[in-house]
Formats: C-alpha cells, structure tokens, sequence
C-alpha cells in the first residue's frame, strides 16, 4: 500500500511493501517474491524481455510517457564491441514528485531487480543510478541493498551464473534539477556540467561516454519484475488502452491526506482528490490543481472531472507528466505560486539557450512587480508573449515548463492577476 | 495553512506515518539496515554515494589521505574515462573538508588530470557545493511550491529568527546556515527541510525550536573528539 | 559521396549528404544569422538565432547542426522563423547594457548588425539590467560579463583550438560567465588573442586596441604575418597610415582562421617614424646629403660602370618580400660574382596549435626566410642575427632594408662602394656612399614564401614615405642603368622575371597565387636553387 495512508481501493503493485522495513533486506525481498523475475528473465532471454515489455505497453514514468519497450527496443542487438549502459534516472526534482524517493527508500531491492532485467534485455555491462545529490538517505539504503546484491552473486561478472556481467553504481548528484532531463543526466555523469544536448545523436545511439545508451525512470524500472513474473496480459488489466498498468499518484497541497497512493491509470482525478484524499482540508473549497507537477498547465476547480490518464488530461489541455497532483484551495495566492513556480526555473536554468537563460529571469522580475502591484496591462501582455517565444525554440523543455503556468493562471485566473495591475503604467523597476 | 502534526505521528520528523504509527524513525530513515558504511567506501559500487554535507569536517586535511584514499580509487575505478569521477571526488572533498575552495577544485584538478577551469566550471554549476565554508549544520527549508502552499516561508522565517542569522548566513556560533532550497521530493511531507544528511518532514514554524535543540544536543553529544 | 537536394528560400541547392543547412545556404548566397556556430569549432546550437522553419515540420530546427534532407523546403525568411530570431534578439537585449557609445566593438559587433536588420524596434523590458560585472582575464584580455552573450564560442576556442583550457563557464542559468581559473589567466595561451576576434560582442576586447580606433575609420588591407616563417595570412588595420592592429584571414591551408599572439603583437615596428625620406649621397665634403632620385640614380649608375666585374656582397633582409630580394640579387650578379648572405633570427622552438596542428609560431621570425633561401641567399649569423658577414674589403657592398642593425660604424670602411637600400638610420646604413630609401612589405605589393613552401602575396597596408620606392623597383633601374636588362614596369613583372630565371619557383605567377597562395614545385621545398 502506498504511504502513508492506506486506500482500500488501491491496486498495489510497486507500493505492496511501503512502510514494512522488512522489505528492505535481500532475505526480505526474497521472502516478498522478490528476484523470481530476475531468475525468468534469464531464462526467457533478451529478445522475449523486450517483447514482453513492449506487449505490456508499460510507457515510462519519469514524465514524457514514452513506451518502455519501444525505447529498449532502440538499443543495437549485435554484439558486445561497444559497452551498453543503463541508466537510472532517480533525480526526482519536479516539483510536487515524491514517489522515487518512496520506492528507493523502502524497496531498493525492487528497483534493482528491474534494473538488472532491463540490463541483461538491452545488454547493458554497466548500470549507473544517477540519484540526486539530496537523496542522502535514501542512496544509503540503496547503496546497502547493492551491497548485499553483489554479494549473492546477482550483480558483477557473472550474474546468476549466465555469464553476463552486471555491474551497479550509485552516483550522487549535486543539486540541479536539469540532470533530471536525460540528456544533461548523461553529461553530468561524465563529469561534466549538467548541460542538456542536442539530439541527434541519440541516447540509444551515442549516449553516455559515447556508447549506446537508455535512461529509465525509477517507477518505470520497479513495474518491470511484476511484468515478467505476471505477463504483459496481466499489466494491460489494468489502467487503459493506451496508458495501461498502475501509476503512484503524488497527492501534495491542501488535502486532508497527502502520500502515495497508486492506482490504474485513469483513476478519476475528482475521486482521488475527494474520496481518496479526503479532500480540501481545514473546510475550504478548491480553486486550482496542478495534474501533473509544476511543468504542466494548471487546471480550474472545474476541470477535475477527468481520467488521470496520458490522453484524458492532455486533451484537458495539460499534462499528466509524473503525475504530481498539487492541490490548491481558495484561499491560494494564485500569482504567488507562479512566480515562486518560474523562480524555480530561473534558478535550475542550465544557461545555455538564450530564451530560456534570458526569459525565465525575465518573467521572474515582471511577475515579482505584478505581486508587488507594481505592473500594468502591458506586462501581462509581455509575459504571454515571451512564454510563446520559449515554447519549441531551446534545446530542452525547461522554458515550455516554465511558461506553462504563466500561460495558464493567465487564461484561467486573469481576476487574480487584474486585481493587482496599476491603472496607470509603472515607469521603472528595481531589480 | 498547515495542521500542526503531533510530535507523535513525526517521529524524529521523519515525516507522516500516517497509517504506520507503529514506525521509528530508525525504520523509517532506514538507518538500522544501512549500518555503518566504512570510510574507506566498503563495496566499490557504493563508493560513489556517501553523504557529503556533514557537521563534522576538517577544513585543511589533505585530499587524500588514509581511508579516503581508498574510497578515491574505488570511486575512480568505477569509470571507464577519469573525468566521469569528477562529481564523487568533489563530494568526497567536500565530505572531508566541508566545502569546496579554489584551492580544493585545484587539487582535485590535479588528481584527475583535468584542467582546472573544467573543475570550476562544473563545480560552480551544481547547488549542493558549497564554495564558501558553512555551518555545522546547513539548514535548507524547501519554498517550492508543495511546501510554499503549506506554510514553508513561516518555516523559513522561524529558522532564520530562532538561529538568529540572515538568510545564506551563518550564525555566529558557526552552529547553523540557513537557505531556502528547492523542491527536496518530499512534497507530500510538507514543509520538508534538509539538514546535512538528514530530511526534516512536516515541520511547522512551532517545531523549529524544537529541531535546534535536537541538533545542538547531537553535536554536543557526538562521539569522539572534534 | 552522394548529394541530396532542397530548396532554401526557393532557391534550389545540391550539397552533398550532411551538410548541414547553415553550410548549404552560405554556398547558395543565404547568410543565417547565428553567434555560437563557428565553421572550425563545435556547434552547439544553444545560441538558437539560426533556427528555420522546414516547410511541413511543426517545430523550428537549428540550420547549424542540421543536415539537409532530400526534397526539404527550407525556410529562413518564414514569419515563424522571423519572429524567433526576433524573440531571441530581444531576450538578449534586456539586459546587454547600452554600451555601443564606449563598446570598441561597434560597428562589427553582431549584435547591433542582427538587431538593425530586423529587431524589434523598441525594447519592451522595464526591469533594471541584471548586472555581471567586468574582468581582466590576464595577458591581452579583457572581458565584459554584461555584455556577454554567451555563445560559448571563447570557451570551446580554448578546449578545442589552443588546448589551453584557460576559459570555462562558471555559475548556470543567467548568472552564467565566463571565466579562467580565479587568478590564473589566458598568459599561458599563445593563441589567446583570437578570442577577441570571434566573440560576436564586445564582450572580449584586446586591451592594445582598447579605445584607440573605430573600426568604421580603419582601411583594412590583406597581408602575411611578416614575424614567423609560418605565413599566416593576415588583415592589417591601419588609420590615418598608422598600422593599429593585426587580425587573421581566414585560409584552410594555412592558419585556418587564426594567428598566434606572438605575430599579432607585433605591428609597431612598421609604425617606425625615424626613416629615411629620401635618397642621400656623399656631397664635396663627404657628408650625407638629400637628393633627388634621377641625381641619385644616374650618380650611381655611372660608379657603378667602371667597378663591372667587381665581386658583390648583398646581405639581403627575409623581412622583405620575393621581389625585393630577388631583382637586388639579379643586380648584383649583373654586377659581379655575389655573396649573397642574409640573417634572421631563430628561436629556441615552435609552438604548434594543437587543434590545427598546421598552424605554429615557427623557429625562423621572419616571413620570408624561405623565400630567400630558394632565391639563392645562404643563412650565417647567429641565432639572434647577428655576425656571420663576410669580409667587405675591396666589394660592392649592397644592403637591403634593416639588415645591418647590428653592425659598428665601420662596417663598410673598405668596401669598394656601399650602397644601402635602408628603411631605418642606423650607424651601420649611415657610412653608406648611397642611401636610397625602400618600402616595408607592409607598403608594397609582393610575396612572401613561407616555411612549407607556400607564395603568397601581400598587398600595401600604408604608404611610405613619399620619397621612399620599392627595392625591387630600384634595383631594375639600375639594371637597366648598368645594361643589364630592363626594368620591370610592376611588381608582378618583377616576380615573373624571377619565374624566368630561376627553376625553384616552377610555372608560378601571381595570377596563379592569388589571394589563397600556392605551392612552389616539389623539388624547391628541399634544396635551394641558384639563379641562372
């Protein structure tokens, strides 16, 4: 069940073993059912693995919802010339995301296995989990699970005896939301500023150090022992056509109960607010929700009436990403948040495109003096513009995400941002 | 507005348990499983991923000594080109030393053979190093947006009041730094603060006093001589 | 290697397959504005001035890392590409400070030339300009963080072209700079001074040319680096006939588009003011005086007559041109048997680019060493060129331009008539019988051989003084004085001639060389070979 409260209704898969320490050990594991998968995978070989993951629909969970098969299917088959490397990207930066940090810190040992298993499909000699430097806690439970891993014989240079070797490195971070973005993620793990780059080449192609390369999300890594064990059938059970399986919903903001709570995709949005986590606390109403963490377009109280799926919410005009619902009541300083939201994105700017380096500032300081009533019409009409010429014009999307909310609390709170506008045009500013 | 929690249902701060009351804040940190980790990085593949930020530091020890120097080249060994062990190396040293100097970047530089200009370049990118010397314990309250709806500039406010520094100061005891952080991935936890290596959960304005002690009983009680 | 073919801006372009756009269209005539994209550097499409729009794709593409696709219709001048480069020039103009008044870079600053041709025509920010402050990087560079545009262009010259790795970006975001290592600066990096040449801004300024000149009062001439053997193809910048700086032309063969601090520092010498006007001969009492060219010509002539047979001793100077060298050696053995000695300065080592390894500052330091040597002058003297002169006594001495710097007042007592073909005073030139004043190569027309072998031409960056000519021309009147033969009417007559008469310089002529050089044959490159 999912932490810290448990739903009845939940479909428990990859929250089965939150707030139970005993999971944490390889023998725990072990007991739960834990590294059957592994012991399959093996057998069944990587072309079936890859199948099978495909066939399950599984799509990655780190936020852009690209299917998982389809993107290990990218890797080169041949042979082992060049070294394959897998990925882990545990840099959970997106604001309102807190659901790697649960799987890492209370079942390591299910991220492992899945780790392995996608690195023995795509013949990967090398797995790095790039975790975020602020993770202390949970990179020391998964340091020690690995620890223990290396020692039964499950990872190094003769996993399970199948000759393949597996080797597993934790790598810490150093505080930067952009090495998040997979690109930047492979950079900062040769050392290197964490800087996106330009695609192509792409990751599977020439990735990190130069060799073919695939960065999988934690949550997306953890499904993977449940679908071997259970078969894609099982896993397509659940959720919807196109975004099948379960998701871990990270419930943040003014609700009575916050935590994981997982369920299949295309849970009602309005249910899992209301009835799941029951609902706006202290009595107050709701006025706005982000669906999906801080990158995505905000939704109005009345537009929560949706499937908490990779299509519904997008043809609500936003975004289901890592599926971080932040929930915000009545009493909520709308332009308040969005300026703290693109402050954020001013401060993890990597610097390299200029209308991102140039405009996330720059909406910063208009936004500071609209709170501050000291902006007009024109600057409203300037931070729409500017967010348009951030969208689609850099190498990564951390302008788009920026924008998304200026763009949004515009459209659908413009009372908010009027009530605070000078009549008259303000002449100058301070920084 | 933010409930405030029961000392109970926070065990140490360790966050919300919820529907888990029975938990420690052991089992919830999961300190007893990871153990002590040797500082000589034990297993190789764990060498890259030992707190960084600690109360504990020597300003001028040498880069690298003793059992650090092993840790150095289990990390090193973990790369297959040497400068793919800048980030570990440069939390290695700022593990022993407490924050990362000019004179800090230069030796590193030297130790992976890379230019230092590259040195400072990366470690000036990333947030987490600090390049001037902090507190003994950093305190960092997350305002993102999560924990801002919940109360966070409160929390931030009562820390700097109750240390009695300036934000990104430190107090005059050395004892305590206190920043604003972004999200920390404890949103359904707010207000989360990092201190060190340690995630402080649900904390409101009226816990904060509460945490100083704590802290400064830890350093006064820790093991060892300084 | 196959060609594909698109259309840029309707025109129709067949390149081969992965040439990226920006290259297909400069090919075609189509300038894409761009700053981070540089021909010898990597393109890391973070400037995002170069995006264009591909007919039926929804997104705009970087032209600077994009290959072109077959059937593609390419579109520089869409209103969507228009309004990007619009958007990106305003995002960098809220905060560039509004220095162009004091910016040494206006006038070829790519700022103000993108934003006159199409930005935005008022700046809509009201916020106070976020303020990085300015720096001195060490050596010749100084760098102004505010006006900065970042296109990274310094740093990736450093790593990629000189290996110094002196410049990095520090701090991310909008607090991004550029920066060495705290204290340690771009000393070390002998190549340094290019970066001021590609930053697109005036963000990088040499601290020589600081406030001397607007470039829109400069003449700027094509030339050859005259301080290394290397022949870097150069520009020389001159205002009101004072030579202010050297900067590099680009040429694939040679130095791509880069010279080393070492040539582009030294430009002063051709500033040198203490010359000599006009020609001076040796009155009743034996004192130098001024005279008219015809006077000095034909005095000479008839001295010259009766001393025909008399051995020659021509010191030529390898920091004058072919042309100089070789008509003055052509006279000299019309004259007599010669000896024709020069001497050159050599330092210890050369000091190679390593991201273009044919580009070093060579051991010789001079431009036209090799040049001389084919011509058939033979090197003594010392490394720092001095001694090695042969004896003088009962000779025609003739010098040509500095060579003599060294030499006491007495050099030349017991020669049998000395003839200096000076630029400079010096005690040496003074004991001269004649003094006709000569052009530098950086006021004539002629050419350079450097050290692989390579011709290359050089055209005026100043006038000389107005009494001064050319040596080559000089020395054919006097040919043609002495009967000897005629005189060539130009310079590239001059060179032709040498051509005739010696199998060193092969089929060459300066149509041939143009303004890219071209090799001598292959033999030449090895041995040295005599005039006939």
């Amino acid at each position: 069940m999912a932490y810290p409260w448990r739903d009845e209704r939940e479909t428990r898969v990859l929250s089965e073993h939150f707030g139970d320490p005993a999971a944490r050990t390889l023998e725990g594991w072990k007991a739960r059912g834990g590294y059957k998968a592994l012991v399959r995978a093996l057998e069944l070989g990587p072309e079936r693995i890859v199948e099978d993951v495909k066939a399950s629909g599984l799509r990655g969970r780190g936020g852009a919802g690209f299917p998982t098969g389809v993107k290990w299917s990218f890797m080169p088959k041949d042979d082992r010339r060049k070294p394959h490397y897998l990925l882990i990207n545990a840099d959970e930066s997106e604001p309102g995301a807190f659901k790697d940090r649960e799987l890492c810190r209370w079942t390591p040992h299910q991220l492992i296995e899945g780790a392995l298993i996608g690195a023995f499909a795509m013949r990967a000699s090398h797995v790095y989990i790039y975790m975020r430097g602020e993770f202390f806690e949970p990179a020391q439970i998964v340091a020690r699970a690995i620890e223990e891993v290396y020692a039964a014989g499950l990872a190094g240079a003769d996993v399970m005896g199948s000759g393949q070797a597996i080797d597993v490195t934790l790598h810490l971070g150093a505080g930067a939301y952009i090495c998040g973005e997979e690109t930047a993620l492979m950079n900062s793990l040769e050392g290197r500023r964490g800087q996106p780059r330009i695609k192509p080449p792409f990751p599977a192609a020439a990735g990190v150090f130069g060799q073919p390369t695939t960065i999988n999300n934690v949550e997306t890594l953890c499904a993977v022992p449940h679908i071997i064990n259970r078969g894609a059938e099982w896993y397509r059970s659940m959720g919807t056509d196109k975004s099948p399986g379960t998701k871990l919903f990270n419930m943040s903001g003014h609700l009575v109960r916050r935590g994981n709570f997982e369920f299949p995709l295309g849970f009602n949005l309005k249910e899992l607010i209301y009835d799941v986590c029951g609902g706006i606390r202290d009595g107050r109403s709701l006025k706005a929700v982000i669906p999906g963490g801080s990158s995505v377009p905000i939704l109005a109280a009345d537009e929560i009436d949706i499937a908490l799926d990779y299509e519904s919410v997008a043809k609500a005009g936003s975004m289901l990403g890592t599926a971080s619902v932040i929930v915000m009541d009545d009493q909520t300083n709308m332009v308040k948040q969005v300026r703290r939201i693109v402050e954020f994105y001013a401060h993890e700017s990597c610097g390299q495109c200029t209308p991102c380096r140039e405009g996330t500032a720059w909406m910063v300081r208009i936004l500071r003096r609209i709170e501050a009533g000291r902006a007009a019409r024109s600057d409203i009409d300037t931070l729409i513009s500017l967010g348009k010429n951030m969208i689609g014009t850099t190498i990564c999307v951390l302008s788009d995400s920026a924008a998304a909310p200026v763009h949004s609390s515009i459209a659908k709170f413009p009372a908010e941002y009027d009530a605070l506008l000078r009549q008259d045009e303000p002449v100058m500013a301070t920084a | 507005m933010n409930e405030k929690t029961p000392l109970a249902a926070n065990p140490g701060w360790a966050g919300e348990t919820g529907d888990f009351s029975q938990l420690t804040e052991e089992e919830v940190r999961g300190t007893t499983f990871v153990g002590r980790r040797p500082p000589d990085g034990g297993a190789p593949a764990g060498a890259c991923s030992y707190p960084y930020q600690l109360a504990r530091r020597s300003p001028d020890a040498p880069l690298f000594e003793g059992p650090y120097a092993e840790r150095l080249d289990k990390i090193r060994s973990r790369y297959p080109d040497r400068r793919g062990a800048l980030l570990p190396v440069l939390n290695l040293a700022q593990e022993v030393r407490g924050h990362v100097s000019a004179e800090t970047m230069e030796r590193v530089a030297e130790i992976l053979d890379l230019p230092p200009a590259v040195v400072r370049g990366v470690a000036s990118f990333y947030t987490m190093y600090n390049t001037r010397p902090v507190g003994r314990y950093l305190i960092q309250v997350c305002t993102n947006v999560a924990c801002n709806l919940c109360g966070a500039d409160d929390v931030a406010e009562a820390f700097l009041e109750h240390t009695g520094t300036g934000a990104g100061e430190t107090s005059s005891d050395g004892m305590f730094t206190v920043i604003e952080a972004e999200c920390l991935g404890a949103c359904g936890f707010p207000t989360a603060v990092q201190i060190n290596e340690r995630y402080f959960e649900n904390v409101s304005a009226d816990d904060v006093p509460g945490i100083l002690d704590r802290l400064r009983m830890e350093w006064s009680t820790r093991e060892g001589s300084d | 290697m196959e060609n594909v073919t698109c259309t840029i801006d309707g025109v129709r372009v067949e390149v081969p397959r992965g040439t990226r756009i920006i290259e297909a269209a400069e090919g075609a005539g189509i300038g894409i504005a761009h700053y981070c994209y540089h021909p010898a550097l990597s393109a890391p499409a973070m400037c995002r001035m170069c995006l264009v729009e591909i007919e039926g794709a929804p997104k705009l593409v970087p032209a600077c890392v994009t290959t072109v696709a077959d059937g593609q219709s390419i579109l520089t001048e869409s209103e969507k590409a228009r309004e990007a480069r619009q958007g990106t020039l305003e995002f960098y103009l809220a905060n560039h400070p509004l220095d162009c008044p004091i910016c040494d870079k206006s006038g070829e600053c790519r700022l103000q030339d993108f934003v006159h041709a199409e930005g935005r025509r008022h700046g809509r920010s009201v916020e106070a300009k976020r303020v990085l402050g300015q720096d001195d990087f060490g050596g010749d560079i100084l760098y102004d963080g505010d006006r900065c545009i970042m296109c990274t262009r310094c740093v990736r010259f450093t790593r990629e072209i000189s290996g110094s790795n002196a410049l990095g970006v520090v701090q991310r975001g909008d607090r991004s700079v550029i920066d060495t290592f705290f204290d340690h600066g771009t000393e070390g990096d002998p190549f340094a001074g290019n970066v001021v040449d590609i930053c697109p801004v005036g963000a990088l300024l040499s601290k020589d040319f600081l406030h001397k000149a607007r470039v829109w009062d400069l003449d700027g001439n094509p030339s050859i680096c005259p301080n290394c053997s290397q022949g870097c193809n150069i520009r020389v910048d001159s205002r009101d006939n004072l030579i202010v700086r050297l900067r590099p032309r680009p040429n694939p063969d040679v130095n791509s588009y880069w010279m080393c601090d070492y040539g582009r520092r030294r430009y002063e010498w051709m500033n040198v003011a203490d010359r000599f006007e006009t020609p001076l001969l040796r009155d009743e009492a034996g004192e130098l005086a001024a005279a008219g060219w015809q006077t000095s010509i034909l005095e000479l002539v008839a001295e010259l007559k009766p001393l025909l047979g008399t051995e020659v001793v021509l010191i030529g100077s390898a920091s004058m041109s072919n042309e100089d060298n070789g008509l003055a050696l052509r006279l000299a053995r019309a004259i007599g048997e010669t000896k024709a000695v020069f001497r050159s300065p050599r330092a210890e080592s050369e000091t190679v680019c390593p991201g273009f390894p044919k580009l070093a500052r060579r051991k010789d330091l001079a431009g036209n060493v090799r040049g001389l040597e084919i011509l058939g002058f033979r090197r003594v003297g010392d490394d720092d060129a001095k001694g090695g002169l042969p004896a003088t006594a009962g000779r025609i001495v003739i010098a040509l331009g500095d060579s003599l710097a060294d030499a006491d007042d007495g050099f030349g007592n017991d020669a049998a008539l000395f003839v200096s073909l000076g630029i400079t005073r010096s005690p040496a030139n003074l004991r001269a019988r004649y003094v006709l004043p000569v052009a530098t190569f950086a006021e004539t027309d002629g050419t350079f051989t450097n050290f692989e072998g390579r011709v290359q031409r050089l055209w005026p960056a100043r006038s000389a003084p107005a009494g001064a000519r050319p040596a080559w021309q000089i020395c054919g009147v006097l040919m043609a004085g002495i009967d000897a033969d005629s005189a060539p009417a130009d310079a590239a007559r001059a060179f032709l001639s040498l051509v005739e008469l010696n199998a060193g310089f092969g089929e060459l002529s300066w149509d041939i060389i143009g303004s890219r050089g071209a090799m001598l044959p292959e033999p030449s490159l090895l041995e040295t070979a005599e005039i006939g």
